[in-house]
């Protein structure tokens, strides 16, 4: 514990900038040097994809190669960095925070997709799963905003995703796509990525306008009878389309462009959780928890009940299709089946784990399940028992999820850190 | 501060030191990948595929690797879980080819994960031959995805055919899963291929439910009284059992038959006698094989302790066809790329394949010519071969 804090204490003066740029030294290196010299003298066949885990959970031989590997390239380099360099990390970020906070933090974000860029782009897999981890951030937010700012416990979000995928692909195969079920395209092809954010939010509308189905009930019933109206939409929509042959039908929709690249996803996925974070801190948020903690009483301090349960379940479903826009276009794929009863065990455990009622907690979440779901994949069937006991053990320590009820303060993310301020 | 940086030290030439096989070179190792359903919906398939997998790799072990233009290299299988979902039949597809560089994949096994993991493939250049996958989707446009098994356009008039040959009937009823596509498709096929044989209005009753549904009683109970004399139901190993025993119970006298997706070893063991004397159309008959096909039965049998499903009889096959364009493309340089393509050529070149399901040819679409079996359920249980019916 001592030594904990120590180390703590010791990089407690790294601002975020230096962090990043530690981060940064460490992609270099993997880079330049990952494949030809230090995976290589460790005796790993290759640059291993995320952090080792895979190879190390398939052949316990490679387990000290790949530490050391995580050593060598990430923990020294990272940690050695932005210690050393907060001599000049420090006044950087003094100056940053005298410009517009707006331009602080973009040039924070262009930095980190720099960095995202390079560290992904050594792996195409690496890059997928990148992608995806982000689309599940958009979807953790938005399914926060209905189950954990506003407390219904909503399961109708796969059905959601299932109208923002669906109404978006049919829009991009239609215009710019040749394919067998709508014919020829259109519009040429290299209108499409400019196309491309007006279909999503289409997509995002038309769930939004769906969600109304669970929204209007929502206004009579609460709680578990809620549940099973959410979850009937769910069950409806994922029919309706199993049956409309006219898109597919069971045999799903396939050859969407690729309209969906790292770079298009992150800007995504920053709107989203500026955006969401706008929103929930905004008054009309703070209305959100007052109709969550008691109805009756917000109703007689002027609060529009109805109202703000309309707007928290349209606004959770349009991101919410945004996100199933993406996850289309990602995979160039979709069928109804993808958009079932598994999706939403998988929705859910990423928002209770991460926890409610707070974004940084919903990035958490989706980032540690996606992240864990995928290095853990050579345990095959012992996979699907470690993690569900991760998360008993995160609900019987965290009832909440590991953090709740906590909102990011950019500023203060961001500014420096000297030792006088510490003290204080 | 001195405690932290002595601490990484101590790991750091700790892991230095055990690192076995530190400052080896990197050997030339062909790598064949496995897409294969081994947790979710339908685990008995995966495991069939990855026994079979592990067969073949035994066979090539003992025969001190692989040869390849007169040298031979040491063959490693990736074996990847895809869970019987899309994205992550998409995900493990994309890893092992950017990833642990593999020559070739094998399945998946599904239609719903082999459509998308088939662009995948294609996408990258490398050869993918999905043993099960029977929807047309897969194949079209995707020069470097192949496939193990026939058509559901084939197999719907082998079924249709067969039953009026057989049996004589012209009234047929459907009883089918809407929500997942082989069956549907099938399903489809079927009902044209018999409509077109007895005219508009032969099959008197269509009926569907939804994946995960056990009761098909009001299905039943129409179909019943539809006045059909022959039932197809082209359903998994899970549900099987259940239409044919409820089925029964409601008062169906009529044969029952079904599609290659009966062909599990499950089917028979969750059924019991219910379904003993019942036809389904497939790639292979176990009970009453002879030559390679009985060899591999047999072994299969011996080392995992049941007759093997269809599915491992078609990863097998799968696998030795990779393993013969392998061989063919004639010289492995180590060039992954390169390779891929020499691996695919050789593969749509390969003629009248001698494969335990049957000899295959493959068209120009990547899809082989090869003979249907019609399975006969015998009186003790076993998959009997009944007739051939070829295109």
């Amino acid at each position: 514990m001592e030594l904990a804090r120590k180390f703590k204490e010791m990089f407690s003066t790294v601002p975020m900038i230096g962090w990043l740029l530690g981060i940064l030294v460490g992609v270099l290196i993997e880079f330049y040097w990952g494949y030809d010299y230090i995976s290589y003298y460790l005796g790993l066949p290759k640059i291993p994809v995320l952090f080792g885990a895979l190879i190390m959970l398939k052949e316990p031989l490679m387990i000290p190669g790949a530490i050391g590997y995580d050593l060598i390239v990430y923990v020294i380099p990272v940690f050695l960095v932005a210690r050393v360099t907060t001599f000049a990390t420090n006044p950087l970020a003094t100056f940053l925070e005298k410009l517009p906070l707006i331009v602080s933090v973009l040039i924070h974000l262009v930095f980190f997709y720099f960095i995202l860029h390079l560290w992904s782009g050594i792996n195409d897999y690496r890059e997928l799963v990148v992608r995806l981890t982000m689309v599940s951030i958009i979807l953790t937010i938005s399914i926060n905003v209905i189950n954990g700012y506003q407390g219904e416990f909503s399961c109708s979000h796969p059905g959601f995703m299932a109208i923002g995928a669906y109404v978006s692909s049919i829009l991009t195969l239609l215009l710019f796509t040749n394919d067998k079920i709508f014919g020829e395209a259109l519009l040429p092809a290299y209108l499409g990525p400019w196309f491309f954010p007006i279909a999503l939010v289409l997509g995002g509308f038309a769930a939004a306008i769906g969600s109304l189905l669970v929204a209007i009930p929502s206004f009579k019933t609460r709680g578990d009878y809620l549940a099973i109206i959410s979850l009937a939409f769910m069950f409806i929509v994922k029919s309706a389309v199993e049956n409309l042959n006219a898109i597919g039908g069971a045999r799903g929709m396939g050859g969407q462009g690729e309209f969906a690249p790292l770079w298009v996803i992150f800007i995504w996925t920053i709107l989203a959780i500026w955006i969401i974070h706008n929103f929930v801190t905004s008054i009309l948020g703070k209305a959100l928890n007052a109709v969550r903690d008691d109805e009756a009483a917000s109703e007689s301090m002027t609060v529009k009940t109805r109202k703000t349960k309309m707007t928290a379940f349209m606004f959770g479903a349009f991101w919410a299709g945004v996100a199933g826009g993406l996850f289309a276009h990602v995979l160039a794929y979709i069928n109804p089946g993808m958009f079932g009863i598994n999706r939403l065990a998988e929705i859910l455990a990423m928002v209770y784990f991460g926890g409610l009622n707070s974004i940084i907690g919903s990035i958490v979440g989706a980032v540690s399940i996606n992240v864990l779901g995928e290095a853990l994949r050579p345990l095959e069937l012992f996979k699907w028992i470690i993690i569900p006991l991760i998360l008993i053990f995160v609900m019987i320590f965290r009832p909440y999820g590991l953090i709740s009820f906590k909102e990011f303060n950019v500023k203060r993310m961001l500014r420096a850190k000297s030792k006088r301020e510490q003290g204080a | 501060m001195r405690k932290v940086i002595c601490l990484l030290a101590a790991v750091l030439v700790l892991a230095l030191m055990f690192s076995g096989s530190a400052y080896s070179a990197r050997k030339k190792i062909i790598r064949i990948g496995v897409n294969a359903p081994l947790t979710g919906d339908i685990p008995k398939v995966g495991e069939g595929s990855k026994y079979a997998a592990m067969m073949w790799l035994e066979d090539i072990e003992k025969a001190g690797g692989l040869e390849v233009g007169g040298k031979k290299y040491e063959v490693e299988l990736i074996i990847e879980d895809n869970e019987s979902k899309a994205e992550s039949a998409v995900k493990a597809n994309t890893k092992m080819i950017t990833q642990d560089d593999v020559l070739a994949i094998v399945g998946p096994q599904s239609s719903k994960q082999a459509v998308p993991a088939g662009e995948v493939a294609n996408k990258y250049k490398t050869v993918m031959i999905s043993p099960w996958s029977t929807n047309p989707n897969t194949t079209l446009d995707r020069p470097f995805v192949f496939r193990g098994c026939f058509l559901d356009p084939f197999q719907g008039p082998v079924v249709a055919n067969f039953i009026t040959e057989e049996f004589g009937f012209t009234k047929a009823a459907v009883l089918y899963d809407v929500a997942s596509d082989y069956p549907k498709g099938l399903a489809e096929v079927f009902k044209a291929a018999w409509e077109k044989k007895h005219g508009a209005g032969s099959v008197v009753a269509y009926e569907s439910f939804t994946t995960k549904d056990t009761d098909f009683s009001s299905q039943l109970t129409k179909i019943v009284k539809s006045g059909a004399q022959v039932l197809f139901t082209p359903q998994y190993y899970n549900e099987v059992p259940l239409i044919v025993q409820q089925a029964k119970d409601l008062g169906w006298q009529g044969p029952i038959v079904g599609s290659d997706s009966w062909g599990s070893a499950e089917t028979v063991e969750l059924c019991g006698e219910a379904c003993y004397g019942l036809f389904f159309s497939s790639h292979y008959a176990a009970a009453g094989a002879k030559g390679a096909t009985k060899a591999f039965i047999d072994r299969y049998a011996d080392t995992y302790g049941y007759i093997p499903d269809d599915v491992a009889a078609l990863t097998w096959d799968a696998l030795r066809l990779v393993q013969k364009a392998i061989q063919d493309a004639g010289d492995y340089t180590g060039r992954v790329e390169k390779d891929r393509k020499a691996v695919k050529d050789a593969l749509a070149q390969i003629k009248n394949f001698a494969g335990i399901t049957g000899n295959m040819t493959f068209t120009a679409e990547g899809d082989p010519i090869k003979c249907a079996v019609i399975v006969k359920i015998n009186d003790q249980g076993e998959y009997e071969f009944y007739k051939s019916s070829c295109p």
